[in-house]
């Protein structure tokens, strides 16, 4: 009868080199210069964060970049008292908390780390706005979180 | 063309966190229990899909080693790769088609012992945003919806955790169920590890090594199999946009309209009444209330009355996850399939302790990717 | 009764290529449907389901058409997702096809893709048996349980070809020069196809046979690129065909079939290695496939093949097992010219896949490659003169294990 399987490790990680694409290299490199790039639909002009080549609802390909304001409303968060790395759930020893921003411009909510002195200040509809790294290099930490306004 | 599609057969494994024989076997002895059951062979299947996933069986084309398992050899043989509901979806597509009348839909996966969930999940994610940045995941995004749900209704801590518990003592009753928590208490839940608050460990589903089994029929070739067919009334699936930041997460217009679509098909007209129980797939238990209520169920923002009069319990108004869920186990790519099956064993009076009494239609719900992206939704009845 | 269906559209991202560095898969994806769409009256918001498929393993994304929800035009839409290996565009476009047969759906698009340059596809494939590998190498094989131990002596798909090659060879009493003609003939072929990757005009025997041995009787000039591409179709219900005034202009769905069989890469049952050449499966539902469309005797009634080839040597297996040429007489029918676009049974007049192969794509190409056949519409010099009336399109997947068969035609099944 079957019972106690055993189980073989397979000790292989696959590598990929997963390409960017046209808007996000843009938006990323939009970052090194501290700037927040959104696309802007033709049709229906909504604007779109993280950048993309179409617009969902139109169906309208896409590649009007726009920027987007720094400073603008937390709609809602979680604080985190975990983080998920290489499907591993690790604590963290201070929590932390993850927003959706809606900045003045975009249509879509942008998520981020919101930093402030204490993690009972956060509120939803609280002012916050954008803080970079000193010296920018082109990549997503760039925009290192957002503060309270 | 084939007009009405029944549930003739089900059968899941008793699911656990760490299964004593390995996937092929598991299936196999699924299967082959299933025929005997029903005293047929597997010459009376048309058709056999499965519901796997490379990611989470670990190897390129999952379906490589199982096809003999579960006696499709040499037969006619495809593979939906979402959860097992959307299977089932095909096989009742193919048999509406006419050139089927029978198929076997089987979902299932190692999901307790043979791979890190989350890592799987992060696969899903895209790999030039929201992976490098490692914020939005399927906890977060999960918390993010009950942190907006409770919030706009004043849904607290305690009726999440109230919630929790309803659905692990129907679990707790539920034989095929891997976590079983007889003594948990609200108290319990409320102090269990913060992940993404407002989630705790508490809420996650119970990922678990389990498989479940499903056949289909025509009405013609129904009789072959059983004297009490489920009738399938009802489908529905809708895709959301992927990115959180345009979605609704309250609201969910996708779910909204796959529910829509299969209230419509099955003809009904007010689903908080004609409804008699639903069965959601829900990974975390605070996506009850908000999937529910994207489906018509209960009103909008009710969450907090339906936990406080126990509505959603097993004697309540409109009870949701008699079974108790994915919270008692969550077999990624069968979880859905569970709840057609679970859903089939009440209409069909077969369901015990957990027993809906007079229960004659119920709603199904299956979902994939993050924050329920993809959601397939089936209307049942005896 | 019945319900026709037809294929109206079949798009293209444009040509096939090794590599797409510029764009990512949701971007690669978009252009296949906004051409497929591009070359209807329909407008997008029209479509009413997609079916969509990859192999996700070998670019590192799990259940890509999530992210790639807006490109495709999925969002809000009902989404299903299909892959069978090799076979998954095939798979995914008989899942289409049963959206619309099923009476739920009109129209509905299918659409299959693979990016290549994103992850290494013999690691890819690897992925099949690694399970199985390590577990050898650990606990020492275990032949109760059938596994396909010889294929882990080749190394990526080629190991495993090989031996159905040679098996072939033996039984045909060929030799790997007719290899070599063959895959010469599709890399000419694909000259003639704008959107065919490894595109050689007047490729020779000699060409080829200059290449090295890979496990032999396979050369590197008999298998298969790894591409970027995707392709887009779309079927309608017979009804909408009318509706729209097209049903001339459309392939229509005449006859389809899956099957399965086990991992066929030398299992040992019974203390036997069984022959990976011999495809019992594919006759068995060639057979299925062809009585389903009406046609008694698939050597008149047929008038194109493509069939799904990542190796040369199934350029010559695939017609016989799909009842087109004889057993073993494919190699006399290459010497004698009848797979030539001119010829009397032309064979994957798109080069096939030993000329372009982005996997999740590949069986859905044959399959639409047949429809643009039918339709007349294959442009760049490889539209088969003659007059068709059916085509015929396959697929395998897995290890040399599932097979799907599709035959389009200019008129439908009477119901």
């Amino acid at each position: 009868m079957p019972g106690n399987v055993v189980r073989a490790r397979v000790p292989i990680t696959f590598s990929y080199k997963n390409r960017v694409g046209h808007a996000l290299e843009q938006y990323i490199n939009g970052l090194k210069e501290k700037k927040i790039l959104g696309v802007k639909c033709p049709a229906c002009k909504k604007v779109y964060v993280p950048p993309r080549t179409v617009c969902g609802k139109c169906h309208k390909p896409i590649d009007q970049m726009v920027e987007i304001g720094q400073e603008g409303v937390l709609k809602n968060f979680t604080t985190a008292h975990v983080t998920i790395a290489n499907g591993e759930i690790t604590d963290v020893q201070q929590p932390y908390i993850i927003g959706l921003i809606k900045l003045p411009g975009a249509s879509s909510l942008i998520s981020g780390i919101i930093k402030t002195s204490s993690v009972p200040e956060v509120k939803t509809g609280m002012k916050v706005k954008a803080v970079w790294k000193e010296t920018t290099q082109g990549d997503y930490n760039d925009l290192a979180y957002f503060e309270p306004a | 063309m084939n007009e009405r599609v029944a549930v003739v057969g089900y059968k899941q494994t008793k699911h656990t966190f760490d299964s004593p024989v390995a996937r092929e076997r598991m299936i196999y002895e699924l299967v082959k229990s299933l025929f005997k059951d029903l005293g047929i062979t597997r010459d009376d299947i048309d058709t056999f899909i499965f519901a796997s996933n490379d990611f989470t069986d670990g190897r390129t084309i999952s379906e490589v080693y199982t096809v003999p398992r579960i006696g499709s050899f040499m037969k006619d043989e495809t593979k939906v790769e979402a959860d097992g509901l959307n299977a089932a979806l095909y096989a009742y597509m193919r048999i509406l088609s006419g050139l089927y009348e029978t198929a076997l839909v089987i979902g299932f996966s190692m999901a307790g012992s043979e791979f890190r969930v989350p890592l799987t999940q992060a696969y899903t994610l895209d790999p030039v945003y929201e992976r490098p940045r490692g914020i939005i995941n399927f906890y977060s995004t999960a918390a993010l919806q009950a942190s907006a749900y409770m919030k706009k209704y004043k849904f607290t801590d305690e009726d999440l955790a109230r919630l929790t518990v309803k659905n692990l003592q129907n679990a707790n009753n539920n034989p095929y169920a891997a976590r079983k928590e007889p003594t948990i208490s609200v108290e319990d839940v409320l102090n269990s590890k913060p992940l993404y608050l407002p989630i705790r460990q508490a809420h996650v589903s119970a990922y678990a090594d389990g498989a479940c089994a499903v056949i289909l029929s025509s009405k013609k070739a129904a009789k072959k199999f059983t004297d009490t067919p489920v009738w399938i009334d009802g489908v529905g699936h809708s895709m959301d946009t992927y990115y959180i930041g345009d979605r609704d997460l309250l609201g969910m217009e996708h779910l909204s309209a796959a529910a829509k679509k299969a209230y419509k098909m099955a003809g009904i007209k007010n689903p908080k009444k004609e409804i008699d129980f639903a069965e959601l797939h829900t990974n975390f238990a605070s996506e009850e209330p908000v999937f529910a209520e994207a489906m018509g169920l209960f009103k909008p923002g009710s969450g907090k009355d339906v936990v406080k009069n126990g509505d959603s319990g097993i004697g309540g108004a409109l009870p949701v996850n008699p079974s108790g869920g994915p919270l008692g186990a969550n077999p990624i790519n069968a979880t859905g399939l569970i709840r057609l099956a679970e859903a089939s064993e009440q209409l069909r009076k077969e369901a015990g302790k957990n027993q809906v009494k007079g229960a004659k239609t119920a709603v199904v719900h299956a979902q994939d990717g993050p924050g329920a992206q993809l959601n397939t939704v089936f209307v049942v009845r005896r | 009764m019945k319900r026709n269906v037809a294929i109206i559209s079949v798009g293209y991202n444009g040509r096939f290529v090794s590599k797409r560095p510029d764009i990512n898969i949701p971007e690669l994806i978009q252009p296949a449907v906004d051409t497929a769409i591009g070359k209807t009256k329909l407008k997008h918001d029209q479509i009413e389901a997609y079916v969509v498929g990859n192999m996700h393993t070998f670019e590192g994304i799990n259940q890509p058409h999530l992210w790639a929800s807006d490109h495709f035009g999925g969002s809000k839409k009902p989404v299903m997702r299909v892959a069978t290996g090799g076979s998954t565009g095939a798979s995914v476009y008989q899942a289409a096809y049963y959206h619309v047969a099923s009476g739920m759906y009109d129209v509905v698009m299918a659409i299959g893709w693979e990016k290549h340059d994103e992850g290494d596809a013999q690691v890819g494939l690897m992925g099949i048996l690694l399970p199985e590998a390590f577990s050898l190498f650990n606990f020492g094989p275990d032949m109760s349980e059938d596994r396909g131990v010889a294929g882990l002596g080749g190394g990526g798909s080629t190991g495993g070809a090989a031996f159905q090659a040679m098996s072939y060879l033996t039984k045909a009493h060929a030799g790997i020069e007719h290899i070599d003609r063959v895959a010469a003939m599709m890399r000419s072929n694909a000259a003639k196809n704008p959107y065919a990757h490894l595109q050689q005009p007047g490729c020779t025997e000699a060409d080829i046979a200059k290449t090295p041995i890979i496990s032999y009787p396979l050369r590197y000039g008999h298998t298969c690129p790894t591409s970027c591409g995707a392709i887009a179709m779309i079927l309608v219900s017979e009804e909408k065909a009318k509706k729209f005034g097209i049903t001339d202009r459309v392939a229509w769905v005449k006859g389809l079939g899956s099957g399965a069989s086990d991992a066929t890469t030398g299992n040992i049952i019974e203390g036997q290695i069984t022959d990976p050449a011999e495809q019992y499966m594919c006759k068995v539902v060639a057979k299925k496939v062809y009585s389903m469309a009406g046609i008694k005797d698939p050597r008149k009634d047929i008038q194109v093949a493509e069939v799904y080839s990542g190796f040369s040597h199934q350029d010559l297996m695939w017609p016989e097992r799909l009842g087109l040429v004889d057993e073993g007489k494919s190699p006399e029918m290459l010497d004698k010219g009848a797979f030539a676009i001119d010829g009397e049974l032309p064979l994957n007049p798109s080069g096939g896949v030993t000329s372009t192969n982005a996997i999740g794509a590949s069986a859905m190409v044959r399959v639409g490659e047949a429809a643009l056949q039918v339709m007349g519409l294959a442009e760049g010099g490889h539209q088969v003169q003659r007059k068709i009336e059916n085509v015929v399109a396959h697929g395998w997947g897995g290890l040399f294990q599932f097979v799907t068969v599709t035959v389009l035609g200019r008129t439908p099944v009477k119901k």
